[in-house]
């Protein structure tokens, strides 16, 4: 008894001193990520939180919210402005995404070979991406002019007599869009593809080469499967961006001509921001988010099967 | 550093970061509120002050009549100021005056009970624009300014042209043969200015259609009487007669330049431009010529010529009365507001080139008095004399309703649509829209 007793308390203050480090180590890890914790909380999850909330209310920013359940979700069923938005944004996705992934792809291929001055091609490349979006609405506005502007210009010269009216068309608006888009995001994307590729393993070339295969063959059997993780992971951030793209829109067409070009975010900015119908526009992102979240699930077990394979 | 240093500098910051949101709910009082001659100071909202006078104008106006009031000014930026003013007003953070830039949030703001009803502010009789701001019989903001549209038009050019200027008769048609005219007239001339310029606005078409067409609602959904004024303006762009809209867009064309450049011979526009040119001229970036205006072309002849009241459209700039303001400072609020309204302050606007809500015999006066203002008879007529419709006719559904219409002006104006197909569309998305709201 003795013995227990003795150890017992002298047990004690060993384990109080263990359990008192632990809570110290555990204030300690807290207060570090407590501040980001804190600015996340406060600035993403909460207005996240409330979004959800809102939308199933008739808020106009004034006054409390009413409840009125999923009569805006109703609403937007039967919208057809919010259909031709919705249709919009597919459309661009549509455009932007194999345009985009090809063409910064191609950048990164050209530019990861031994050429002389790689470099300054490679920042000149990234520029765009850099550039004032205001800038580029103005800059490209001018290049797309139907009439005086120089790409038509070229394309006249070419011997197309009646070549597209670009942003002042209502079929050719949103391709021209994309164009621009696609101009401007290569670079960044060019930049995950030059990394993907600094990581496919130079025996598996050469070990195509001395097999024979042709360059085509090496690219299609070497590098697509070497690069699949970076083209995942572009594919992914391409498809949330071009879901959610806005200021792009904004600045170049404000959703014309007519309502050409029109896309989710606008839409909510418009609902939103203009008519103040907030409760309806929150609902309205509300679905641009679960389009964006099971788009990427479903590119999340896509890549998940592959893998398995 | 030590873990535990580390520690305290991240549940410092965290405190910090708790604090900076607590503190948001506290406010300091922005002056003494009082009644009788204690000093009280009133906030007013304003944007871009350096560039637009007519807030410190009224403020030191005001101060002048009322020695122990002061007008504060807080600045809002000019492009987002109705995102802002609302979230200041939602969160109860806005001036104790509100200046109503337009009027497509009254509705809005007074459902929110945002605003206070000023029915015992007296207007003074012949001030235009307070309709604008009454909901349910009731007012809720005082017009101080009202921009009403009219043709401007470049004296000089006209006469290169050997075309007559204006005699305020001008009906659609006649304005179609003096575009045609100048055009060959300037063309003869040697002249490179196009005929007109129309900005690309929806505005110029749809707001002379919605204010001079017999029974035209925008709030009703049936806009077939749009057609003959999208015809005319169509013709124009395709006969050459002013810059295309896809020219206008694609070059960043402003109103400004081609009509202050001397590229066009004739703009219809609000009354702003006024004092607009005549700053532009003195800073040297407008060319110096000989201009005047002219009453907005009319729908028929029963409106137009100087013995008539011309039709046009304009929508009032006025001051309303924040319902969170300190009841202390309410009358000195709502005697600023009569202030505003009044023919002291009308002048003192018309002296810096703005125009009043108020016009009367001496502040057309003091507003022609202004160095390098036209001077002839036909400006004066045309700017003191005019029956001005909403452009934005004070409803829930406006801010919904025109930018429907404003999709329906790119899809015609940029030649994607017929007008036909544009106007069709349109109708679909009010009821759409507005039906299902």
């Amino acid at each position: 008894m003795m013995t227990t007793a003795e150890s017992a308390a002298s047990a004690r203050p060993g384990t109080r001193r263990r359990s008192r480090r632990r809570m110290r180590s555990y204030l300690i890890g807290w207060s570090f990520i407590l501040p980001s914790l804190i600015g996340f909380g406060v600035l993403t999850l909460y207005p996240v939180l409330t979004l959800f909330y809102i939308s199933f209310t008739s808020w106009d920013i004034f006054g409390a919210a009413h409840w009125i359940g999923i009569a805006n979700y109703q609403r937007l069923a039967g919208d057809d402005l919010f259909r031709t938005a919705l249709l919009n944004t597919l459309y661009y996705c549509a455009l932007t995404i194999p345009l985009t992934l090809g063409t910064s792809l191609s950048l990164a291929l050209l530019l990861n070979t031994k050429l002389r001055g790689v470099t300054f091609f490679r920042t000149a490349a990234f520029f765009p991406y850099i550039t004032s979006i205001v800038a580029i609405a103005v800059v490209w506005n001018l290049l797309f002019s139907p009439q005086y502007g120089p790409v038509n210009e070229v394309l006249r010269v070419v011997g197309i007599a009646h070549p597209p009216g670009w942003l002042t068309a209502e079929s050719w608006a949103m391709p021209a869009v994309a164009i621009i888009s696609t101009w401007r995001d290569m670079g960044y994307y060019m930049v995950l593809f030059l990394a993907g590729l600094q990581t496919v393993p130079k025996e598996l070339h050469e070990a195509a080469r001395v097999d024979g295969a042709s360059a085509f063959q090496r690219f299609v059997r070497v590098t697509l499967p070497a690069l699949r993780p970076t083209t995942f992971f572009v594919i992914v951030i391409l498809t949330i961006n071009s879901f959610k793209v806005f200021d792009l829109i904004l600045v170049m067409t404000q959703g014309g001509p007519g309502t050409s070009t029109l896309v989710l975010s606008q839409f909510i900015y418009q609902v939103g921001f203009t008519e103040y119908h907030f409760g309806y526009a929150s609902a309205a992102s509300v679905v641009l988010f679960l389009l964006s979240m099971i788009t990427t699930v479903v590119l999340f077990s896509v890549n998940r099967e592959r893998e398995t394979r | 550093m030590k873990p535990r240093r580390l520690a305290a500098i991240g549940v410092a910051i965290s405190a910090f970061l708790l604090a900076a949101c607590s503190n948001s709910g506290t406010s300091t009082p922005s002056g003494t509120a009082s009644e009788g001659n204690q000093p009280v100071t009133l906030t007013l909202s304003g944007w871009s002050l350096s560039t637009t006078p007519e807030f410190q104008t009224l403020a030191d106006g005001f101060h002048k009549a009322h020695p122990n009031v002061t007008v504060q000014l807080k600045e809002y930026d000019a492009t987002n100021y109705d995102t802002l003013l609302t979230a200041d007003l939602a969160s109860g953070a806005a001036p104790d005056i509100i200046t109503m830039k337009n009027v497509l949030h009254v509705a809005t703001y007074v459902q929110g009970g945002a605003l206070l009803e000023v029915s015992s502010v007296t207007l003074p009789s012949g001030i235009s624009g307070a309709s604008a701001y009454v909901i349910g019989g009731k007012p809720y903001a005082v017009p101080y300014r009202l921009d009403s549209w009219v043709l401007f038009y470049n004296k000089d050019l006209f006469k290169k042209a050997g075309v007559a200027d204006p005699d305020g008769s001008w009906t659609w048609d006649d304005y179609m043969n003096a575009a045609s005219r100048l055009k060959a007239g300037l063309k003869a001339a040697g002249s490179t200015a196009m005929a007109a310029y129309e900005h690309t606005w929806q505005s110029l078409v749809q707001g002379f259609a919605n204010a001079q067409s017999p029974d035209a609602n925008i709030l009703d959904g049936k806009y077939a009487y749009l057609t003959p004024y999208y015809q005319r303006a169509l013709q124009l762009q395709n006969e050459g007669a002013q810059p295309t809209f896809n020219t206008a867009t694609a070059n960043n064309l402003t109103y400004e330049t081609e009509f202050g450049k001397q590229q066009a011979a004739m703009m219809l526009m609000g009354t702003w431009e006024a004092a607009s040119l005549l700053a532009q001229q003195s800073a040297g970036t407008a060319d110096t010529f000989n201009w005047g205006m002219a009453p907005a072309p009319q729908y028929s002849a029963a409106t137009a010529g100087t013995g008539s009241t011309p039709v046009t459209f304009g929508d009032p700039t006025g001051f309303a009365i924040n319902a969170k303001i300190d009841p202390a400072k309410l009358t000195a609020a709502k005697e600023f507001l009569a202030y505003a309204a009044s023919q002291d302050a009308a002048k003192s606007l018309a002296a810096i080139g703005i125009t009043p809500a108020l016009i009367t015999p001496s502040v057309v006066s003091t507003f022609f008095a202004v160095k390098g203002m036209p001077t002839d008879s036909l400006s004066k007529f045309a700017w003191s004399t005019h029956l001005t419709k909403p452009e934005n006719p004070t409803s829930a559904n406006t801010a919904t309703v025109q930018n429907i219409l404003n999709s329906l002006n790119t899809a015609v104006m940029s030649g994607s649509q017929s007008i036909g197909a544009a106007i069709a569309a349109a109708q679909s998305y009010f009821s759409n829209q507005v039906g299902n709201a």
